[in-house]
């Protein structure tokens, strides 16, 4: 039969949970088309006074850290070598690769002159946070998809393109992470010019080091409830034990966090910080419940030992960050008397790539093998 | 980006308010010289007469009206909003790719050949002035241009040149002296302010006022020059690239080596039986920060 | 302007009063800031708090139509304090001269009144006189005949407290206009009035005028620089038109129309032509033979010629009141067969306007040369009428606009400046000097086959070039005049075809042609002295001499002579308009009111030439309301009048539909603003002004507002006893509710510039103004009537 029919059988046997996602998908594309026919003032809620909206604010900000796992882990696996996390590695890396892909998808619907984008490889602006971000995107994504390969080449057999990526392999973990510390750091960068705009819960100097900080904390929290979901839903097998590990290093890092967070509030900005009941409670939930909370939590072994209770936690973590991107780039910069809320349009985009996203997961983890990999026992010389 | 560091000859703005009638001859030379859509409008859009709500894609300059009364006394002020032509442009710096250039002569123009539209420079603007296109499906940004292409053609923008009274267009030394001798020989007359001389680190339009600035709906602005708020970090990017990397390189090697010397030394040990001790000297990663 | 522009800078008191200069005269007040900046203070008095009014070291409300209370109470303050400048009063006006015995006012009358006809006889309104014709003086000023004494007494009854009664006016700002103003009595300093149509457009309009010169005259403001009193005139080349007579009752150069009883040139000369006893009078208007002579030989050249008084029976005479008022009442009468409106829009700019356009219905055909289609032009299908009842024939000319023709325009300063083509007129737009021209030669070709009293026509001289239009450049020659023979004047010689230098070589024995005397050096031997663009500024004082020209003989500050002390010695030496070199034995400066020498000198002249009596007129029988200027009420009224029984002015009969302040309880004013022209085709037209300023807005109070139960913004309905028209409500502390006899009256302003056509519609202020004008001047009373406003719009 033909590849049609055969794609379409494909899909008729899929769990219905997966035609909602493709529903979502196609759903979203249709929103991006209006976009580009309508414009963007009459798609979205977007205005002079609102110039970046939802898109800017989950779509790149708040997705970039939340794919942040693929060089925690890889860092964490390779070069502190805890090779007993191995097999977290390569979901991370789909999940990785599928978020930056993603982000680009949003930053293309959200530019102006989406088909100028490569310009900023022409025009060289060193000064821009934006022109660094751009840059380290479309490096990273590269090294993903290189990454990303292994499990590829693997399905199909290819020795020798497997041979080199093994060899690649230590080499492009360390330029994940180099990389990955650059922008991750850089969407902080993005809100330092804000310096009138932004409210003081929000803005200081540090952003840049807490934007990089929380990313790696919510980096590990995202494996943690992905190796979780898989074992729940896909049938993998359970990981818990490996994800206790990642579980006693997150105290740490989220500790560190929290840290700088107190500091940069106490020392190095200077109020008025509680003029807005409103930004105060979610400053607040941010913090204590999105960080400090989680943070207690992994400290104590019956967290870590629980999945229930481990996969919560970092949910919470999770969570903090999500909230503490919004904060940042959206409704610390609100104007009370003309409020933001996003469209219809926008709405749908981005609820098609949250989908988009784990519906390749899916797929992916369908045709390739991105679990059954233990590279100690397979032998490709 | 310009380095530049001085900027007293560029060409700057003396906008007078005490001086200004509200006569709006400026915001419609700005639309003839650039040939701006004129909006549809109703009754009027704040106080007094008002017109258009705000400055937007087709409206790059526009007199602000105040109408009220202040203990007794009634106040009916006008104010021109327009682009700052800031000496050291926040638009400029978080471009990415480098649409807007501060011209030598003093006006901050944009190149929409360049532009990717990703509305950096409206986040980044302090006055909130470079507008956007909404209403297209591929937009670009819209700011007044200073009028770069009368100016480097030696004549005065549209705006300054229709102005009846309140505006005096020269080099930016020369406008300050020429407002602080305003201030100084009629010191009741104003507020005691040269507002653009520091404002967001300088700029090529300067105003007086007889009314606090934040009556006529001035927003705060910090005196330092944007682009440093952001290059202070991102002059680190190298530094960070550098450490990170090279301490992870240096942290795996040893690593590595540890496994490989636990591995010699089990074969070893299986081999004779004796077991000879020795310790790797570890390397300090290297950790060379530059700017 | 018996200043000009420029010289506004001057001024160390600047009194805008019935004027909004910021928005409507923007670039006058580059000079009036100017003066700011070097100290001057600037008042503005104005029902309204304008832009003028935003920028004035004092502003004072007043109610329309009360301006003669307001300076009547000032003049008082300065007569009672004693703030006149002495010599300048008793050497330059009339404030010595003995009135009348006959003379007298009572209860608001004057003598000589007759209240069948709303008139006055003037006979008691005249000079004491010798046994020669002489007029007696008393430079002691302390007669009780005298006009210094016969005005004290009478302004003595404007107190400022009951002035503020009637106005309106805060006491302490009315105070503080006074004591600045009136510190202006010294010769170093010097105050000039800024006025326009909130002054004029009154049932006593001139007399407001009037008031506001007798001021500046007894503070010895005339004639200075930075002082005089200033029309701001209106369309860029009012001025102009009425120099070349545009009103019914001038010929060009403001020399009469004949009446219906001047039944030959002689009489008319004789009548026309004021007389003089006093031989130190130049009585200037004694040349009106020549003057007169020389526009009829302009008219009719070669046909006219001694023996028919210069064709003197051709002109029409005039047999009642031509003015717009009244020409409209006939039309609504159908009085008219046919009508030409060039440059005018009437069913806009008219007042009770609706009424006009009913008018114009009745018309058989009607012509209107414009840049746009008008409310006139296409009043035939204004909202509610049916086209079908309307039989007019409307012909719509498209007009060629200022810059896509060449000519002169005269602005307010009395400088005719030349302006060139900038552009060719689009599409079939023709200049209207093209328009007049074809007009003329098709009419004469009919008159040639034949007609009643045919003359006029085809012997009128026509000689402008076979050019496609009229050679304005011809047109502007014949203007200034040329002379027809060989003659020689004082010794010098001028050949046929010369064109005259000055005024003064006019001829009254057919000599000499000049289309209009005023303009005469305009174009002169040495070519067109209105394109001239010199920049030379010896005086200091940028009168710019060699910039255009100016008339009279490119004075550029009317009665300069009074500028002087009676050695010739500049009153203000800091500020030096003209001064007697005597060595040269010449003056030095602006071109001087006539050269004589100074008035310690024999063989001089007074210096206000224009007047037989040669001094400047504190008492004046020239107008037909009263020699003094005297508070009324205006024609509708909320209240009644204070300062004496009669109520209205008495020289201007009372019509029928007037409103009841009980049914029409607010004070309506008209206005304008900076962003739309007159009754609009011009920007309501334009975009980008639209965009500015896109509805039919009224101004009015907090309080009325909250009375009301109005937002900013909400429809309203306006109506008077005339109509009524929707506005949207602009509520504003700018207008404030006015304590008048003890209550507080309500006032609301309208900007007159909407109607039914063009981009911009909305409803015509003058669909509730009153057809009732100006005893003098018959200008209508635009700026003072009674209305209602109510909430939500009913009109459609
Ligand atoms: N932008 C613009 N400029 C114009 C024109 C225009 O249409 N638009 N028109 C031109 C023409 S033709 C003319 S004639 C001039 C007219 O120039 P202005 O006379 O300045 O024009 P207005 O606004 O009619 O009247 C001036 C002021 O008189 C005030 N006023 C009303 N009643 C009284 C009163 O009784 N006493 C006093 N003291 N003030 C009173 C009004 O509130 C108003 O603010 O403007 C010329 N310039
Ligand atoms: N309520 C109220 N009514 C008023 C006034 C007021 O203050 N209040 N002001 C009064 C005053 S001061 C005046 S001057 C009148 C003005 O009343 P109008 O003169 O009737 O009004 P404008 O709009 O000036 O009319 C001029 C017309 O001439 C046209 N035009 C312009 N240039 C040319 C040209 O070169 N050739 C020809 N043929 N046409 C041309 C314009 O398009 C316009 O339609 O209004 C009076 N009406
Ligand atoms: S005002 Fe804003 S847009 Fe203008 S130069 Fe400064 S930063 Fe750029
Ligand atoms: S929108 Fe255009 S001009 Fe603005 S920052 Fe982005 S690329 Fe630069
Ligand atoms: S400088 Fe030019 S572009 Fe800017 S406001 Fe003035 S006229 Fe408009
Ligand atoms: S043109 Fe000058 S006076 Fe008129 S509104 Fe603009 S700035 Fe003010
Ligand atoms: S509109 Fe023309 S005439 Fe009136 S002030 Fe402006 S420039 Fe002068
Ligand atoms: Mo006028």
């Amino acid at each position: 039969m033909t590849a049609a029919k055969y794609v379409v059988n494909e899909i008729k046997g899929y769990h219905g949970f997966i035609k909602f996602l493709i529903f979502l998908v196609v759903l979203a594309a249709v929103a991006s088309l209006a976009r580009f026919v309508f414009g963007l003032g009459a798609t979205t809620n977007m205005n002079d006074t609102y110039p970046w909206g939802l898109w800017i604010s989950f779509d790149v900000v708040t997705a970039v850290p939340l794919a942040a796992g693929a060089f925690t882990l890889g860092a964490i696996v390779h070069c502190f070598n805890i090779k007993r996390l191995e097999p977290l590695v390569r979901p991370a890396i789909v999940t990785g690769f599928l978020g930056y892909s993603l982000v680009c998808v949003g930053l293309i619907l959200d530019l102006g002159q989406p088909h100028k984008g490569w310009q900023v490889l022409r025009y060289w602006n060193l000064h821009s946070p934006m022109f660094e971000v751009s840059m380290c995107v479309m490096a990273y994504t590269t090294v993903l998809f290189l990454e990303f390969l292994s499990p590829v080449a693997e399905k199909f057999g290819w020795h020798l393109p497997l041979r080199v990526l093994r060899w690649l392999e230590m080499p492009l973990v360390i330029a994940a992470a180099a990389i990955s510390t650059l922008h991750q750091s850089s969407l902080g960068t993005f809100f330092l010019i804000a310096v009138d705009k932004l409210h003081s819960l929000w803005y200081n100097p540090l952003l840049p080091l807490l934007f990089w900080v929380s990313a790696i904390c919510s980096g590990m929290c995202i494996i943690i409830i992905e190796a979780t979901s898989c074992h729940k839903w896909m049938g993998q097998p359970n990981e818990g034990e490996l994800l206790r590990t990642l579980a006693k290093i997150l105290p740490w890092t989220l500790s560190l966090y929290i840290a700088l967070r107190i500091y940069s509030l106490l020392v190095l900005s200077e109020g008025p910080f509680f003029d807005f009941p409103v930004l105060t409670l979610s400053f607040a939930l941010e913090l204590g419940v999105g960080f400090i909370l989680p943070m207690i939590m992994f400290t104590q072994k019956s967290v870590r030992e629980d999945d229930r209770r481990r996969v919560i936690a970092a949910s919470l973590v999770v969570f903090g960050l999500v909230l503490n991107r919004f904060n940042v780039s959206m409704f610390g910069m609100m104007d009370p008397n003309q409020l933001y809320y996003p469209s219809i349009v926008e709405s749908l985009v981005t609820t098609g790539i949250i989908a988009g996203h784990i519906l390749f997961f899916v797929l992916i983890a369908k045709y390739f093998p991105i679990f059954e990999h233990h590279p100690e026992t397979v032998d490709y010389s | 980006m310009s380095s530049r560091t001085d900027f007293s000859k560029d060409k700057a703005f003396l906008i007078d308010m005490t001086k200004c009638t509200g006569c709006r001859g400026c915001q419609v030379a700005c639309k003839q010289w650039n040939q701006l859509e004129a909006e549809k409008t109703e009754f009027f859009t704040g106080e007094g007469y008002q017109n258009p709500p705000a400055m937007s894609e087709f409206t790059f300059t526009r007199i602000k009206f105040r109408d009220y009364e202040k203990n007794g006394q009634n106040e009916f002020a006008f104010y021109k909003e327009m682009c700052m032509h800031c000496d050291e442009p926040a638009c400029a710096s978080v471009c990415p790719v480098g649409a807007f250039l501060k011209t030598p002569e003093g006006p901050v123009i944009y190149r929409a050949d360049r532009c990717i539209g990703c509305r950096f420079c409206m986040i980044a603007c302090p006055f909130g002035v470079p507008k956007y296109e909404w209403s297209k499906g591929l937009p670009l940004v819209r700011k007044c241009t200073g009028c770069y292409s009368r100016v480097k053609e030696g004549l005065k923008p549209a705006c300054a040149t229709t102005c009846p009274t309140a505006i005096t267009y020269g080099p930016r030394d020369e406008m300050i002296k020429e407002a602080e001798n305003r201030l100084a020989k009629h010191p009741d007359k104003y507020i005691h302010k040269v507002y653009g001389k520091e404002e967001a680190g300088g700029t090529s339009v300067i105003y007086l006022t007889n009314l606090p600035f934040d009556e006529l709906g001035f927003k705060p602005v910090t005196m330092r020059p944007l682009p440093g708020y952001t290059w202070q970090a991102l002059r680190l990017v190298p530094a960070a690239f550098l450490t990170v990397g090279g301490g992870l390189s240096a942290i795996s090697w040893i690593n590595h080596r540890k496994d490989r010397l636990k591995k010699e030394r089990e074969e070893a040990a299986a081999a004779e039986g004796k077991n000879s001790a020795c310790c790797a000297p570890t390397e300090p990663a290297s950790e060379d920060k530059e700017d | 302007m018996t200043n000009h522009w420029n010289d506004i800078q001057h001024a160390d008191v600047i009194l805008c009063i019935g004027s909004n200069p910021a928005e409507n005269h923007p670039i006058s007040f580059k000079y009036v800031e100017k003066a700011m900046d070097n100290g001057a203070k600037l008042i503005s008095v104005d029902p309204r708090y304008t832009r003028t009014s935003s920028k004035s070291d004092i502003y004072a409300q007043l109610r329309p139509g009360t301006d003669i209370a307001f300076i009547g109470g000032m003049i008082n303050y300065v007569l009672q304090n004693d703030l006149i400048q002495k010599d300048y009063v008793v050497d330059y006006t009339n404030a010595s001269f003995l009135i009348d015995d006959g003379f007298d006012f009572n209860d608001g009358i004057f003598s000589g009144y007759n209240a069948e006809t709303f008139t006055y006889a003037k006979d008691s309104w005249k000079y004491k006189t010798d046994k020669d014709g002489m007029a007696l003086r008393d430079k002691t000023l302390q007669d009780p005949r005298c006009v210094y004494q016969l005005m004290k007494k009478h302004y003595s009854r404007y107190t400022p407290a009951l002035v503020c009664e009637i106005t309106g006016t805060a006491i302490q700002d009315y105070m503080a206009v006074i004591r600045t103003f009136c510190s202006t009595g010294s010769p170093d300093k010097v105050a000039t009035i800024m006025y326009a149509m909130g002054t004029t457009q009154h049932t006593y309009g001139t007399q407001n005028v009037r008031i506001y010169a007798m001021l500046q005259l007894l503070l010895g403001n005339i004639g200075m620089a930075g002082g005089g009193i200033n029309a701001l005139r209106g369309e860029a080349n009012v001025q102009g038109s009425t120099d070349y007579a545009f009103l019914y009752h001038i010929l060009p150069g403001y020399l009469k129309v004949p009446d219906f009883n001047h039944v030959d040139y002689a009489t008319f000369l004789d009548q026309t032509t004021p007389k003089s006893s006093d031989p130190n009078s130049a009585n200037w208007w004694s040349n009106t033979p020549k003057y007169m002579t020389s526009l009829l030989k302009a008219f009719w050249g070669d046909a006219a010629t001694e023996k028919n008084d210069f064709c003197y029976d051709y002109l029409a005479k005039k047999s009642g009141n031509y003015s717009f008022i009244h020409l409209m009442e006939r039309l609504r009468a159908g009085g008219f067969e046919g009508l030409f409106c060039m440059g005018t829009n009437p069913v806009v700019g008219g007042p009770d306007a609706s009424s006009i356009a009913d008018g114009l219905g009745k018309l058989k055909w009607m012509v209107a040369a414009d840049l746009w289609e008008t409310e006139t032009s296409i009043f035939w299908k204004r909202p509610g009428v049916d086209p079908k009842t309307i039989d007019t024939e409307v012909f719509l000319l498209p007009a060629a606009s200022s810059v896509e023709k060449m000519g002169s325009i005269s602005n307010s300063g009395r400088w005719a400046q030349w302006r060139y083509k900038a552009v060719n007129p689009p599409g079939h737009a023709e200049s209207d000097a093209f328009i007049v021209d074809q007009m003329f030669k098709r009419i004469k070709a009919l008159y040639e086959k034949g007609g009643v009293f045919p003359e006029p026509i085809v012997n009128l001289s026509w000689d402008y070039g076979n050019g496609h239009e009229p050679d304005i450049e011809m047109v502007a020659k014949e203007c200034n005049g040329t002379f027809l023979r060989d003659v020689e004047i004082k010794g010098k010689r001028y050949k046929k075809g010369e064109q005259v230098p000055s005024f003064a070589l006019l001829q009254d024995d057919g000599s000499t042609k000049s289309g209009n005397w005023l303009y005469c050096g305009s174009y002169t031997e040495e070519g067109n002295m209105m394109q001239r663009r010199g920049l030379e500024d010896p005086t200091g004082l940028e009168m710019y001499h060699n910039w255009a020209w100016c008339w009279p003989v490119n004075r550029r500050i009317l009665y300069n002579r009074a500028s002087v002390d009676l050695n010739g010695k500049p009153l203000n030496p800091k500020k030096v308009v003209i001064a007697w070199n005597a060595v040269t034995r010449k003056w030095e400066g602006d071109v001087p009111d006539g050269g004589w020498a100074p008035m310690s000198e024999d063989g001089t002249k007074n210096p206000f030439i224009m007047l037989p009596e040669g001094y400047g007129r504190l008492f004046s029988a020239g107008l037909n309301d009263g020699p003094m200027p005297e508070h009324y009420e205006p024609m509708e009224s909320p209240v009644a009048n204070m300062m004496s029984g009669q109520q209205t002015n008495p020289a201007v009969s009372v019509l029928g539909k007037l409103c009841n302040s009980e049914k029409f309880p607010y004070v309506g004013t008209t206005y304008r603003v900076s962003e739309h022209w007159q009754a609009g085709a011009m920007t309501r037209n334009l975009p980008w002004l639209v965009e500015l300023v896109p509805d039919m807005f009224v101004e009015l109070s907090e309080q009325l507002a909250e009375w009301k139960g109005l937002k900013n913004g909400d429809m309203v309905t306006i109506s008077t006893e005339r109509g009524s028209i929707e506005a949207r409500a602009l509520i504003t502390s700018r207008i404030k509710p006015l304590r008048v006899s003890g209550r507080m009256v309500e006032q609301v302003g309208l900007p007159w510039h909407f109607g039914y056509a063009g981009l911009a519609k909305g409803g015509s202020a003058n669909v509730l103004t009153m057809a009732v004008g100006c005893a003098n001047s018959t200008i209508p009373e635009y700026k003072a009537f009674l209305c209602n406003i109510e909430k939500g719009g009913d009109v459609a």
